[in-house]
């Protein structure tokens, strides 16, 4: 196990979306995994809910939330817990992520994930959030970093150093979304490997991939496309670092059939399978060995 | 220059130029951006890249806001947003999400006060039509969601004694909605989702009962009678008492016993309840 947890590599695995509910239950796929939006599956008793019960039947499953709000200034919203905390049982979901990010204020919820300024004060807070959280949900949860388009001149940490800091100090696991390093990289102009060299691989639980779009002068997280090379390029990196960890691949619109994104998560599997026949490779420049070594 | 007006402040700020409807510049203009951070010092709390400047990059976490509430909207509300028109609908959204932006962790519930906010508009083409169309579709969001249960089944009602059938009651499954429309707007919405005739859209009584089944969400237009019939026995009357408010209304003579028998049956095979409630 790779992770202080003990959370197993999963395998390859692709978010449950409504459009492929039929070809999920009738044809029963051979996917290793699934991740569910935990929003979409906890304020109802209709169809998504009776799907999810039977596709955790089946599959593993891991909840992805969008809405945990971690580095908000508002208080902890407790029924969303409770909420989050009963699909989780129900389900038996092999873990919980969210983002690290904050959704709103003053009682509203945008319903992005938006960023964050990375200070100490921001840091402080976060981690008694993240501890209270945990507490309550009496399990770890796994933060990812999501794709930013601005960054506050008031940080004073560099994102990855924050998220490592964080991760320890709260005791938290990290979801690392390879895409996410490479947009939010092109849009701030730093080097996505030298991000990874700084994640802690014994918190990293799951990556995620996805395609985006490139608007030119930056570019957009639409987990609508395919994953580019460069995407894939560093997912190669962090595999040589992380080792095997549990890989989703999202894709969340114009969403072509389940083979499609079913093969794109697959491609993974080869990058993962090239890059284990190279090891044993290095040490790596933290002194700390690389996964293999 | 580095600003760094704390956490809370910064959080603040960014949400109210978010919300804002206005341009970038009118949003960190405006008086809630102000409240928390002045328009001054607004101007140094973002970086500019290489590639765009501080105001541009906030403008993409603005242009997406607007999107997804209309995304969001536009998923429980496809019959309004197909009266409306792409533009009308939009615009419609703005003015919604700044009455009623989003308190839930879900998007699931951003509409639910869309049809008391239409009647609120001054503009709206046809509003009376609208409101009683958001009307309609909020209620199948809610009959989406609503709890499962299962439903009578044949054996449970061959179980009741014929004479315990006066006073006993029904009770609906909980993804059960039944309606009375001003227009016809069940059937507007069949010519949406179902490629349906439109209907003429003009003033006209109509009755609907909305449920789920099997996972999916059914609606049926009713009669008069039997919308007053099913009414009354989804309000808790007992089953002989919602008959005979129903025979003794005005349109007696139109109701035959096997119009009753039929709208029973149908409404069995429907699965619109989940229980019998005998008296004690």
């Amino acid at each position: 196990m790779a992770n202080r947890w003990g959370y197993p590599d999963l395998g390859f695995g692709i978010g449950l979306r409504s459009v492929h509910y039929e070809h999920v239950l009738n044809n029963k796929p051979a996917i290793d995994w699934f991740e569910i939006l935990s929003e979409n599956y906890m304020d109802t008793g209709g169809r998504p809910l009776h799907v999810l019960d039977q596709v955790a039947a089946h599959y593993p499953v891991v909840l992805h939330g969008v809405s945990l709000s971690v580095g908000s200034t508002d208080p902890i919203d407790f029924d969303y817990l409770r909420k989050l905390k009963a699909l989780a049982k129900r389900i038996n979901a092999r873990w919980i992520s969210d983002h690290l990010c904050w959704t709103g204020v003053a009682g509203h919820n945008t319903h992005d994930l938006l960023p964050m300024p990375y200070t100490n004060e921001a840091l402080r807070h976060t981690i008694e959030r993240v501890k209270t959280i945990q507490d309550f949900m009496e399990r770890p949860i796994a933060l990812e970093n999501a794709s930013t388009y601005l960054e506050f001149s008031a940080s004073t940490w560099p994102e990855s150093e924050f998220i490592a800091a964080l991760t320890e100090q709260a005791d938290c696991g990290i979801l690392l979304d390879v895409n996410n390093v490479y947009v939010s990289s092109y849009n701030h102009g730093f080097d996505p490997k030298a991000y990874i060299d700084k994640i802690p691989r014994d918190r990293v639980v799951q990556m995620h991939l996805a395609g985006h779009t490139n608007k030119g002068t930056h570019i957009l997280d639409t987990h609508s496309d395919y994953v580019i090379d460069s995407v894939w390029e560093l997912y190669r990196y962090a595999h040589r670092r992380l080792g095997g960890v549990s890989t989703l691949l999202e894709w969340d619109a114009n969403i072509p059939d389940f083979d499609v994104v079913h093969g794109e998560a697959l491609k993974a599997r080869q990058f993962r399978e090239q890059e284990d026949l190279k090891l044993p490779a290095h040490a790596v420049d933290d002194g700390v060995p690389a996964y293999g070594d | 220059m580095v600003t760094d007006p704390g956490l809370e402040r910064i959080q603040r700020w960014m949400q109210a130029c978010i919300e804002d409807q206005g341009t970038c510049e009118e949003a960190i203009a405006s008086e809630r951006a102000r409240a928390a951070i002045s328009a001054e010092e607004a101007r140094s709390i973002v970086l500019p890249s290489k590639t765009l400047s501080s105001l541009e990059r906030l403008d993409i976490y603005r242009g997406m806001y607007l999107l997804r509430m209309e995304e969001a909207l536009s998923t429980d509300y496809p019959g309004l947003k197909h009266f409306l028109g792409d533009d009308k609908f939009m615009r419609m959204v703005e003015r919604y999400v700044e009455v009623y932006p989003s308190r839930s962790y879900t998007l699931n519930r951003l509409g639910d006060h869309l049809p008391k906010f239409l009647r609120t508009l001054d503009d709206l083409p046809k509003k009376d039509f609208c409101c009683e169309l958001a009307r309609l579709e909020l209620l199948l969001t809610e009959v989406f969601d609503a709890e499962d249960a299962p439903p009578l089944t044949e054996a449970a009602v061959r179980a009741v004694p014929p004479e315990a059938w006066e006073t006993a009651r029904l009770k609906p499954i909980p993804a059960f909605a039944i309606a009375e429309f001003d227009y016809p707007v069940s059937q507007y919405l069949g010519g949406v989702d179902e490629e349906n005739p439109f209907p003429r859209i003009a003033r006209k009584k109509t009755w609907m009962v909305a449920y789920r089944r099997d996972f999916n969400v059914s609606r049926h237009d009713l009669e008069r009678p039997a919308y007053a019939l099913l009414s009354a026995l989804a309000s808790g009357q007992t089953v002989g008492d919602a008959i005979v408010g129903t025979m003794t209304q005005r349109w007696r003579p139109a109701v035959k016993e096997a119009c009753l028998f039929e709208w029973f049956r149908d409404w069995m095979a429907d699965g619109l309840f989940q229980a019998v409630e005998l008296a004690k």
